[in-house]
């Protein structure tokens, strides 16, 4: 199973509940823009719970179960790196020193993808069954 | 004494009273002459009689009388002409900054052309239909909230009238200095930023966004479900480009690091390299790796098999296409052609295309000297790489470095392809992680070690006197800035689509299913072929075998 009536009523049920949710934010000094922010949240909500409901319904995948632990890990190595270079600028006011920091937490970020995460996609890969 | 006072101070008074009125009748003689010298150029004119004889040489059409008057009684004065002279200015900027704008759009057929190309022929109707819809999901997302977030505190661009609604960027404090975090101003083009400056640049901003969403259709074609990239792409476009767009360009936190911590001119990015190339190829591996590879990609050994596009021809002409379109990209990001350094329009329209030039050069080179053949596919792939490494020096460097950017991008994009294929195992059909991701990434770095100091775009950049600078002419606080720049586009970006888009594979799932992918996605996910008169060659042996497994 593929496209379906089904994903083209959820879709359309998101954006229309994406577009209210954002004319609620901008309108939201107004009391017609807090009505809508609450609907448009109800509606973007139902939608992804209505996404969530069709999926078993669509067949399996070609892709394996990826394990959870070592991509949440590797996310948190990558985003660690990226807070290294931030905090690193104000360690040390020197050019030499910023620039240390910087291409370490830029390294440490890239390992995170290269190292943990590349791994971990691949683990249950459907080319290792 | 008195008196000598007295005398002493009304003298003095007398005198600057005479001053005082010889200065007023100077600048009444001068008004005077400016009227005289307007009232004679009136008379001057041709008038109706003479023009309705025609004007074949153009030599009388365009004169003093199509000057608008303020004020019919007064007549045409200094202050009409004055006026008029600042509409041009900004006139010419606002017509530059369209049609660029409307080259980049022609953008998305050529990668629309080069994505379908390199993938099979039951992929193709699929693969056309994402890079054209993901231009309606980009725009309506950017519509709605994208462009605030990007742009609704870039109050300040002189080159469109000032930009002065969009004037709301919310700050944070942080070691007792103020960072730019989003936009609050522009949420439907409504209110104050209905204006007709902010459309200007919103057309502009727009089809750069859409460039971005467009990268990641090519990394995961052949498996991404349809109603799983069209949520992606609105959400990529409604919220991750935005984000690192306002960081960059919108008076964000990036662009304040020259002023705030004294690194170069900011992070600089002068069309994109980071900002849309890096984004977009970062976004492609985090969906490709959620995604997976292909089934056939590889073989249980973790070798990897080729998985040859059906239309060679149709990847070299959305190669020209894309070439084309970058001389919209490029040069017209200096939003306008007259004041302000803008005159460097034909440097950048040059830079662009010899850094094409050369990373051809690299990348054909080196796939004949290494692997025996001059590739067609990796040609292509090596403009492109040149193309997009250049896209952020081009407004910062000579002809010099933009050739040596090129021709480093086109032979880095020949190790990055084999790197993400044979070490990360990341099933790339496109080449758009290397092209875009890779030597996006080195065209940022690339601005820290080439920017020759020579712009000059109205005296400063980011708010920093001075003309940007690179660490071989003299300043490594640049390169800094741009190192900065590089760890937030891998370190935050590719990490937020990442669980974005993980938590839409967990929530409606990213792939399509076993089935659908080796029938391929035409029929059951478009319901109709892209070539239904065709009679389809049989797949090699590896991809009937795998195909066969996966199902079993």
């Amino acid at each position: 199973m593929a496209a379906t009536k089904s994903q083209g009523s959820r879709f359309t049920l998101f954006m229309a509940g994406l577009t209210t949710l954002c004319a609620g934010i901008a309108f939201s000094d107004t009391g017609g823009g807090k009505s809508a922010l609450v609907v448009g949240l109800v509606a973007v909500v139902a939608s992804l719970w209505g996404f969530f409901k069709i999926k078993p319904l669509e067949g399996e995948t070609g892709n394996g179960p990826q394990p959870a632990v070592m991509k949440l890990i590797g996310v948190a190595v990558v985003l660690g790196g990226w807070l290294f270079v931030l905090f690193g600028l104000h360690l040390t006011a020197g050019i030499g020193g910023r620039l240390f920091t910087s291409i370490v937490g830029f390294a440490v970020s890239l390992a995170g993808i290269c190292f943990i995460l590349a791994p971990a996609v691949n683990k249950n890969a459907i080319w290792k069954a | 004494m008195k008196t000598a006072r007295y005398a002493i101070w009304t003298c003095a008074l007398a005198i600057l009273f005479m001053a005082g009125a010889a200065t007023l009748a100077r600048a009444d003689a001068a008004a005077s002459a400016s009227a005289a010298e307007l009232k004679d150029a009136l008379a001057k004119a041709p008038s109706t009689s003479t023009l309705a004889n025609g004007d074949p040489g153009g030599v009388i059409t365009g004169t003093v009388n199509d000057v608008p008057v303020g004020d019919a009684k007064t007549g045409l004065t200094l202050g009409d002409v004055s006026n008029q002279v600042g509409q041009n200015k900004i006139a010419i900027n606002f017509v530059w900054t369209l049609i660029t704008g409307f080259l980049v759009m022609f953008m998305q057929a050529g990668f629309a052309m080069v994505e379908a190309g390199l993938c099979r022929v039951k992929n193709a109707n699929h693969t056309y239909m994402m890079n054209f819809f993901v231009y309606t999901c980009g725009l309506f997302a950017y519509w709605i909230i994208g462009f605030a977030i990007q742009m609704g505190g870039a109050a300040g661009n002189g080159n469109l009238g000032g930009l002065q609604s969009l004037n709301t960027e919310h700050l944070i404090t942080l070691f007792g200095t103020h960072w730019g975090i989003f936009g609050e101003c522009g949420m439907f083009l409504a209110r104050s930023t209905y204006d007709v400056g902010v459309m200007v640049i919103f057309l502009f901003e727009m089809v750069f966004m859409d460039t971005a969403l467009t990268i990641v259709t090519g990394a995961c074609a052949e498996r991404w479900k349809f109603l799983a990239f069209a949520v992606s792409s609105v959400l990529m476009g409604a919220f991750t480009y935005p984000l690192y767009g306002n960081w960059a360009w919108g008076g964000g936190w990036l662009a304040q690091l020259g002023v705030n911590l004294g690194l170069g001119k900011g992070y600089c990015d002068f069309a994109g390299s980071g900002v849309v190339h890096a984004v977009g190829g970062l976004t492609a591996l985090a969906v490709a790796m959620i995604v997976g590879p292909r089934i056939g990609k590889f073989n249980r050994d973790g070798s990897s098999n080729a998985i040859i596009g059906h239309d060679i021809s149709a990847v070299l002409i959305g190669c020209f296409i894309l070439a084309f379109g970058w001389f919209g990209f490029n040069p017209g990001s200096t939003l306008g052609a007259s004041a302000a350094g803008n005159l460097r329009i034909g440097s950048i329209a040059v830079n662009t295309m010899l850094a094409g030039c050369t990373a051809t050069l690299g990348a054909l080179l080196y796939m004949w000297v290494f692997k025996g053949k001059p590739d067609a596919s990796m040609s292509g792939n090596g403009i492109l790489a040149g193309l997009v490494a250049i896209t952020a020096p081009s407004g910062f460097v000579n002809t010099m470095g933009a050739a040596i950017i090129g021709f480093v991008a086109g032979v880095l994009v020949c190790f990055s392809c084999a790197f993400v294929e044979n070490v990360l195992k990341v099933d790339d059909p496109v080449g758009a992680v290397s092209v875009h991701g890779t030597c996006g990434l080195w065209g940022v770095l690339s601005i820290g070690f080439f920017a020759d100091g020579t712009s000059n775009y109205g005296g400063s950049w980011n708010g920093v006197t001075g003309s940007v600078t690179g660490l071989f002419y003299g300043d490594a606080s640049q390169l800094v800035a741009q190192f900065v720049g590089c760890a937030t586009l891998v370190g935050f970006v590719f990490t937020f689509s990442f669980v974005l888009n993980w938590i839409l594979d967990i929530t409606l799932g990213q792939r399509v299913s076993i089935e659908t992918e080796v029938a391929g996605l035409d029929l059951p996910e478009m319901g109709q072929l892209g070539y239904p008169e065709f009679v389809f060659k049989p797949e090699p042996d590896f991809m009937v075998t795998a195909g066969k497994m996966a199902v079993a």
